[in-house]
């Protein structure tokens, strides 16, 4: 894009539609390849708790602590968690190689979802603030979240899932100074409470 | 409480300063109707008043709500002891709360609207109750209730004209702001107020009867009515209200359809007398970079809006509204909660519209003209909401039909339903639409009523495209455009105008000055 404005010289000329920068024309990068492994595992996981509890219930029941009609429940709830689990790790899986990003010169796209699909693009300009964060498990597999955060309340931020500790850090750094230059421009209208989270993050 | 402590001579050094004991009341009213409006939503929600009074005699129980008032009162005294605020040089400061002390330091840069309201036993005291909101806040951010009012005008007049005050690094930030709007008065003080709305009784009246408000409180009436009843079921009044109920409805229509009609009427009377009551005489004023509202019989309300902080507008009406040709005017605002698109009694609210008075929108958001036609979404709308709605409704019917047979009382709302849909489906897919002014979109939807929503597109914080299996398969996405107010959804579009429009959002939201909120 090359239609950013000189300072203080606006002007906004009609454009045809079709001649716009078109978001789907870009290529976008695919997540890394450790977020599948890391996705299936988190997907998985949670359904650890409830499986060793049915498995707890199904030993207890043949040690004759509980009723034997539990024993006999037992392995039907078993099997039912363990191809919930499974589906569940099959999505995360077809999930992971779905999801992809790409910065343009002015903005960020990140596509996502394997049934119900979203592509979201935030302008720069728009961008309030940026942080990483990264779970323990995340750290595991050399994982880091960016969140990216505009006006909007609840809808309003976006979490890039799926980029290495590295790629994270340039990006958030990259936005950071694309938002600070923004604020060159025109400076301070941040409340006391906003401008100290920025501070923290610059 | 001078005056002193605000004038420039004595810049961000104004000394701290306390509430008016008069704004006690205030609170403990204001207390008294949260804890209401919270707590009876629980108690009637459960059914459990019922219960409970059943269980407890009334001396317990009115012991009780002694208690409980006294704990309001003096948790309410504790918080008006400790309230303190100072007028700084370019923000507010705010130290409050009883259990956890809180400061607050506001900078009236940051200020989107300014209300004071003035409640009928603040006037005696020339007090009013001022409050204001910044984007960052889901509610409103700080209030000083029961403060003079020639102070509480002059911090108004300091937010709106915030550039005088303050310093150099505001000053450009507030001319970019101005060169947005399209505005480049020099001072608010300076520009002489244009009216630009002042409905009469009539109209204001015919607002309130328009209003959802009105059915909002017959089901509140009816509800307590219900709880009476069952209370007072054996008492002898009630007996002779049933007695002389039964023989009414026992004459057939003739007697009850006139009492059906008196009961609607007083009920929209009251909605009407409501709204009379909330904006008499209303007077809408643009100062240039602020759009000033006020009226209230009551309560004397005005609010003021930064022009250059209206993130967009909504143009709605009532399906009684629609009959009766009334419209409602809304400016909306940054939101944290992402709900400032939600047009609420909070709202800075314009009412009493004609049809022709929809003209208002252009002078309220320079730019803006109502279109004559929207653009309509997907016909394929209709035939996923009727099929889903046929599967699903037919289905639950079936289902009863087969496990309870033909007497069971939802049989008939369920037909009634599944034979209603379809015109249903089609007015709900008739009033989707949207149409781009240039830099301006205008969203239209609803089903009996319905709601314009317009703003500049280059207002966009982040654009999404969703889509479903169903919508793939026939080239469709939902186009979910992020504003500062909130989301605004257009579903069923073609994916090739989905794109265009967002490429064009994208465009405009790129190019355009930075604003952020």
């Amino acid at each position: 894009m090359t239609a950013s404005a000189p300072e203080g010289t606006f002007t906004n000329p009609a454009v045809a539609a079709e001649m716009l920068p078109d978001f789907r024309a870009v290529a976008l990068v695919p997540v890394v390849q450790a977020y599948a492994p890391y996705a299936v595992v988190a997907a998985v996981l949670g359904w650890l708790a409830p499986l060793g509890a049915a498995l707890l219930a199904w030993s207890a029941a043949a040690a004759g602590l509980l009723p034997a009609a539990l024993g006999v429940l037992a392995p039907f709830v078993l099997g039912g968690l363990l191809l919930i689990a499974a589906i569940n790790g099959v999505f995360a899986a077809l999930d992971a190689r779905r999801r992809a990003w790409a910065l343009r010169e002015h903005d960020l796209i990140y596509r996502s979802g394997v049934l119900w699909r979203r592509s979201v693009i935030v302008p720069f300009a728009r961008i309030q603030h940026v942080e990483t964060v990264s779970g323990p498990l995340e750290r595991r597999f050399g994982l880091t979240r960016l969140k990216c955060y505009t006006a909007g309340g609840a809808g309003g931020d976006l979490t890039v899932a799926g980029l290495d500790r590295e790629t994270a850090r340039r990006v958030r750094q990259f936005l950071l100074e694309r938002i600070r230059d923004g604020d060159d421009d025109r400076p301070a209208a941040v409340s006391s409470s906003h401008g100290a989270q920025r501070g923290d993050e610059g | 409480m001078g005056r002193s402590a605000v004038t420039r001579a004595d810049p961000g050094a104004g000394a701290w300063q306390r509430l008016s004991p008069v704004a006690l009341v205030f609170l403990i009213v204001r207390a008294l109707q949260k804890f209401i409006r919270e707590n009876l939503v629980v108690f009637l929600g459960a059914g459990a008043s019922v219960a409970f009074v059943e269980r407890l005699g009334m001396r317990e129980l009115l012991l009780g709500a002694s208690a409980l008032f006294l704990i309001i009162v003096v948790t309410t005294a504790i918080y008006h002891r400790r309230f303190r605020f100072r007028v700084e040089e370019d923000a507010v400061r705010v130290r409050r709360g009883v259990l956890e002390h809180k400061e607050l330091r506001i900078r009236f840069s940051r200020v989107q609207n300014v209300q004071l309201g003035e409640p009928v036993y603040f006037r005696p005291f020339g007090l009013v109750q001022f409050s204001l909101e910044t984007p960052g806040a889901a509610e409103r951010e700080v209030e000083l209730p029961g403060i003079p009012r020639r102070l509480a005008e002059e911090i108004r007049d300091r937010i709106v004209g915030a550039r005088a005050a303050v310093g150099a690094d505001n000053e450009v930030a507030d001319e970019l702001a101005a060169d947005e709007a399209g505005r480049m008065e020099q001072g608010a003080d300076a520009v002489t107020p244009v009216l630009l709305h002042a409905p009469g009784v009539g109209r204001l009246f015919v607002h309130g009867l328009s209003s959802n408000q009105v059915w909002v409180v017959a089901g509140v009436v009816v509800y307590a009515l219900d709880l009476v009843f069952r209370q007072t079921a054996d008492s002898l009044a009630m007996t002779q209200l049933v007695a002389w109920l039964e023989t009414q409805f026992s004459a057939g229509w003739s007697a009850v359809l006139p009492l059906l009609a008196g009961v609607l009427a007083a009920l929209l009377a009251a909605g009407g007398a409501a709204a009379l009551l909330r904006f008499h005489p209303y007077r809408l004023h643009d100062y240039g970079q602020r759009l000033v509202g006020s009226g209230g019989v009551l309560e004397r309300r005005e609010q003021t809006l930064r022009r250059d902080k209206l993130t967009g507008v909504v143009l709605q009406q009532s399906p009684v509204g629609r009959l009766l040709g009334c419209w409602v005017l809304a400016g909306l605002q940054t939101r944290s909660d992402g709900r400032g698109n939600e047009v609420s009694q909070r709202s800075f609210l314009v009412p009493g519209l004609r049809a022709a008075d929809r003209l208002l929108v252009g002078r309220l958001y320079p730019g803006a003209v109502v279109p004559a036609a929207f653009e309509p979404i997907h016909i394929r709308y209709r035939s996923w909401w009727l099929g889903r709605g046929f599967l699903v409704v037919a289905g639950v019917l079936g289902a009863l039909l087969v496990t309870l047979g033909r007497e069971h009382a939802a049989i008939l709302p369920l037909t009634v339903l599944l034979v209603l849909l379809p015109p249903l489906v089609w007015l709900r897919w008739r009033q989707w639409g949207w149409w781009l002014d240039r830099t301006v979109i205008w969203v239209r939807r609803g089903l009996f009523g319905q709601r314009l929503e317009a703003f500049e597109l280059a207002r966009v914080q982040q654009v999404q495209l969703r889509s479903s299996p169903y919508l793939r398969r026939h080239g469709l996405v939902t186009l979910v455009l992020v504003l500062p107010q909130g989301l605004v959804q257009l579903p069923f579009m073609a994916e090739e105008r989905a794109a265009a429009l967002a490429n064009q959002a994208l465009f405009a939201a790129e190019t355009a000055l930075r604003h952020r909120v």
